[in-house]
């Protein structure tokens, strides 16, 4: 065993150079970090050069969770997209049925009614605060296990999860995968008493983000773990394509929700929340931030929901099929991942000719070779819980 | 170094507290969590009211599924044994539970309102041939479950945008003059006052459920008057025990068993 | 000498059985209080309120395929896992349970401790090592590591009582808090923190959370049990049990006062003592976040070596000048 070498890790690594620059004589060790791994989030690979505990390189691979969704998409009308679609990104799953619908729309220039552009901000909304609930109780998993106090915030979180996710029982019959938007509008209306519901969960969930703060945020421990680890630049996180939490924990101050406001963002004010670290603190403070925002803003809209009708349109059915005139159209969302992009190339037939669906948390996972080497291994696993991807919408 | 001590003792402290609260655990299958009305599950087909089969074998559900699940065989058209006129039928129906996606696109296209979900809170089979939904099983699920709020006529009642007050209304259909007013009332579940037709049964508005004055029902499940938006009346008992929901529309509605909200064994 | 060797031979079956027994109602009581800090109930199902689920965790593990994977180094991988439990078990022997039940008093008891602690650290290496298995490796390197640093202010705390009562036998050093005080109670300014230090090493020794990174799980699957299945595996399980347990009534004896109570002295109060830190350590597990490896060190050499050794030397002023 030779002694201890120092490999010189410089600040911008390349990536794209291949292993043999940085150990030439093969003396790292190759760790393969995944697809069947506790705390990757999803099917996911990373292959890891070690060098003792301390990351040099690090190659991630993606696309073992790829369905060909948007090949798919091609042969199914456009009524019928919207549950394929559910599944991308099976944590927010609103979110992607409003992108692609919004996409549609604006192709059709389709006017949505104001009620149902209401019902879809609050859905992406609560959807939100359930992805950043998601999220807190993954990285606590990935920081303290699935055997101690991971577990306890993990299963709190899950807890207020459930609340949320009972509301959406209320409105669509469903928990999960909703298609509940459809072209024009919403297929579910409220129910009557929904909104006292979402008053109550809401009582719970304010507070109880005081606890996941108190476990997490200004635990000694977590700080230890998360303060300057995995440090992201500004420009490197715009080179990329990085957008949403990830890109506004580096000081950015970009949200697609007040910069280019979308449904019913223009008539409600968003207090964007950023931080400037750039590291998995920073990114966390913005994720609790932004759950904080949440909260308040559903409070704020649920009781202003206006009336009227919440689809444009008689229900889209099959024998009357949509067809889009030929063109193309690229929409795009601010998710609780980022930017979800939706662009349409139509031509004129009821079925789509290219649906490309831009996946923020795929930019956000091109970072990794950049942030990671010159970490631990268990700051490689930290710094994947931050940047919370979700493989289901990165595969597609 | 202290400050490891004291926010240790902090989440110490927070976790400690959760002791004192009451465990959110449902122990199944002894209690089973109550599903919301509009919970979505399994299939039923439908019977008419008069006893006839409501399939009639457009095959619009098979071409809408997006998962492809539902083989139907069209029985072409035939005289029905029970009105004598001649009218579609489904020779065979074949829905695939296993790959079923479960997006209530069958429910919402059926013309007929045959094909429905129920809402069972859970779906157990000891294999896959038992998920596969044969038209004797669809047909049992009718009486066997307990079915879903959403039918098609209620969903697109929900989302079709309702017609614009007409000029003149006329006298059997003051539904048709005052939609828009009970609707809107309707779903700010305030109280309705000013609509004729408010039964008004409970805090949620019922607005326009018992209106029996105007047009035939099509189906005779759903509540009358396509122009009358039926989600009024549907929102009267979601949230709402059987008990207090006026029984003159469960009734009419006929799907929701009286007196169920919840328990979901069949 | 021969009345010495029975009396210690049944007093170790019958402590053995006791700490076995003991492991698997620790197993229920774990999972009900890890529950009721979650707002969840635990198991409910097998026996009244669970109370059989360690039994039903146990037929599980054995009827369990038992592989060995076909690189590894069969002799040492086999030979591991119950050496793992017998070093956790033997540091029972000297633990004085009451004035009467202690399977050996011996003179040097808590060297012989510390010296059973060290043993603890090679099935955990050999484990990491012989499972051909990066991951198994990387948490054995880990655990080498953590252990042999926690060592020293494991050994460093426990000289404070030593000093205190002016002997290596627990029994001596039981007698002593039984006719003053408890070391926590007088002299507290010296007592508390060496309790503290020792309960700190005593979680890191032990790889318990926050210290447990050698069996990270979010990180390195299962660490050095990747590659264990069945039996093997329950043995390791157990053994980290054990090992709570014996360290928990090793901390009670040697700073808590023992068998020693306000009225009644005797063995309830130990075993109530052990409960109090078992329970402790368990409530810290759960709702703490672990330490990277490199901070786990920086603990250890930069707080807890410094701290301790001025312990020693404040305890040893205590005791010229009493």
């Amino acid at each position: 065993m030779t002694a201890l070498r120092t490999v010189q890790i410089t600040r911008r690594v390349d990536p794209h150079l291949s292993i043999d620059t940085y150990d030439p004589e093969g003396e790292l060790m190759l760790l393969h970090f995944g697809p069947q791994h506790p705390s990757t989030h999803g099917v996911f690979r990373m292959d890891l050069y070690l060098d003792g505990e301390r990351v040099v390189k690090v190659v991630p691979h993606v696309g073992y969770l790829h369905r060909a969704v948007e090949k798919l998409c091609e042969t199914l009308a456009y009524v019928q997209i919207t549950p394929i679609v559910d599944k991308n990104d099976y944590v927010a799953p609103m979110t992607n049925e409003q992108a692609l619908n919004m996409a549609f729309e604006a192709a059709l220039k389709l006017e949505v009614p104001r009620r149902a552009r209401w019902m879809r901000t609050l859905f992406a909304e609560l959807q939100r605060i359930a992805s950043h609930l998601l999220w807190l109780g993954t990285f606590a998993l990935d920081l303290g296990g699935a055997l101690g106090g991971g577990s306890t915030v993990f299963l709190h979180c899950f807890r207020e999860r459930e609340l949320v996710l009972d509301l959406f029982e209320e409105v669509t019959g469903a928990r999960f995968h909703y298609n509940t938007h459809t072209l024009g509008g919403n297929r579910h209306d409220l129910p009557g008493g929904w909104s006292a519901k979402v008053h109550a969960a809401l009582d719970i969930i304010g507070p109880r983000i005081d606890e996941y703060e108190a476990m997490t945020l200004e635990n000694r421990i977590f700080l230890d773990r998360t303060i300057g680890v995995g440090k992201l630049d500004a420009d490197l996180a715009l080179e990329l394509g990085i957008t949403g939490p990830v890109l506004r924990a580096c000081g950015v101050d970009h949200d697609l929700r007040r910069d280019a406001p979308f449904h019913a963002y223009d008539e409600v004010k968003v207090n964007v929340v950023t931080a400037p670290g750039g590291d998995c603190l920073a990114r966390a403070q913005v994720r609790l931030g932004e759950l904080r925002e949440s909260v308040r803003l559903v409070r704020e809209m649920v009781d202003a929901v206006p009336e009227g009708s919440i689809n444009s349109g008689k229900p889209v059915k099959l024998p009357v099929q949509t067809k889009i005139p030929p063109g193309q159209v690229y929409v795009a969302i601010e998710t609780p991942r980022g930017e979800l992009g939706t662009y349409l190339v139509s031509d004129g037939t009821q079925f789509p000719y290219r649906l490309k669906i831009r996946p923020p948390s795929l930019h956000a996972l091109s970072a990794l070779p950049y942030i990671i080497p010159g970490g631990t291994v268990s700051d490689a696993v930290a710094i994947l819980g931050s940047v919370d991807p979700i493989m289901g919408e990165v595969d597609r | 170094m202290k400050s490891y001590f004291v926010t240790a003792a902090r989440a110490l402290a927070v976790t400690f507290s959760n002791v004192f609260r009451r465990p959110v655990t449902v122990e199944f299958p002894d209690v089973i969590r109550p599903r919301a009305e509009r919970y979505r599950a399994s299939f039923a087909l439908l019977h008419e009211e008069d006893g006839d089969e409501a399939c009639i074998g457009c095959l619009q559900c098979e071409r809408i599924c997006p998962s492809e699940v539902i083989s139907i065989k069209a029985g072409g058209k035939r005289e029905s044994p029970i009105t004598g006129k001649k009218r579609g039928y489904a020779d065979d129906f074949v829905l695939d539970l296993n790959a079923c996606i479960y997006c209530e696109l069958c429910v919402q296209v059926c013309p007929t309102d045959a094909i429905v979900m129920t809402r069972e809170p859970e779906l157990p089979a000891f294999g896959r041939e038992d998920l596969v939904l044969t038209m004797a099983k669809l047909y049992a699920n009718e009486k066997a479950k307990h079915r879903a709020w959403g039918d098609a006529t209620r969903l697109n009642a929900m989302q079709t945008p309702p017609k614009p007050p007409k000029a003149a209304a006329p006298a059997g259909a003051p539904a048709a003059g005052a939609p828009t007013a009970a609707e809107a009332s309707a779903r700010a579940a305030a109280p309705v006052v000013a609509s004729p037709l408010a039964s008004g049964s409970s805090t949620t508005a019922s607005g326009s459920s018992t209106p029996p004055v105007t047009a035939p029902a099509p189906v005779g499940t759903a509540s009358p008057a396509a122009s009358v938006p039926a989600s009024a009346s549907g929102q009267s008992a979601s949230g709402e025990t059987g008990a207090t929901a006026p029984a003159a529309s469960a009734a009419e509605r006929g799907s929701t068993p009286p007196g169920s909200t919840g328990e979901g064994t069949p | 000498m021969s009345e010495g060797l029975v009396h210690g031979a049944v007093y170790s079956v019958l402590i053995v059985t006791v700490v076995l027994t003991a492991t698997a109602m620790a197993l229920w009581f774990e999972r009900k209080f890890a529950a009721r800090l979650q707002t969840r109930l635990g198991p409910t199902m097998v026996g009244p309120s669970g109370l059989l689920q360690p039994v039903a965790d146990l037929l599980k593990l054995l009827q369990k395929e038992d592989i060995v994977p076909e690189k590894a180094d069969a002799a040492i991988f086999n030979l591991v896992p119950p050496l793992a439990a017998l070093a956790a078990l033997g540091a029972a022997a000297v633990v004085p349970f009451s004035p009467t039940v202690v399977a050996s008093d011996l003179d040097v008891g808590v060297l012989y401790i510390l010296a059973i602690g060290a043993v603890t650290v090679l099935p955990i290496f050999g484990a990491g090592w012989s499972s051909n298995n990066k991951l198994a490796l990387l948490g054995g390197m880990r655990a080498v590591a953590q252990s042999i640093s926690y060592e020293v202010p494991l050994l460093l705390s426990a000289m404070v009582p030593i000093i205190l009562s002016g002997s290596m036998r627990f029994g001596a050093i039981v007698q002593e808090q039984a006719d003053h005080h408890w070391f926590v109670v007088w002299p507290f300014f010296i007592g508390i923190p060496a309790f503290g230090i020792f309960l700190l090493a005593m979680l890191a020794e032990a790889n318990r959370i926050p210290f447990d990174i050698p069996e990270a799980e979010s990180e390195l699957v299962a660490g050095v049990t990747t590659e264990y299945t069945g039996m093997k595996f329950a043995l390791f399980y157990m053994a980290e049990y054990i090992h709570t347990i014996v360290a928990s009534a090793v901390g009670a004896a040697l700073f808590l006062g023992g068998w020693d109570g306000p009225f009644w002295p005797g063995l309830h109060w130990m075993v109530l003592k052990t409960l109090l830190l078992f329970t402790a350590v368990y409530w810290i597990r759960w709702s703490l976040l672990r330490f990277r490896s490199d901070q786990l060190m920086g603990l250890c050499w930069k707080y807890l070596v410094p701290a301790s050794v001025l312990l020693v030397g404040a305890s040893a002023a205590w005791v010229v000048s009493r």
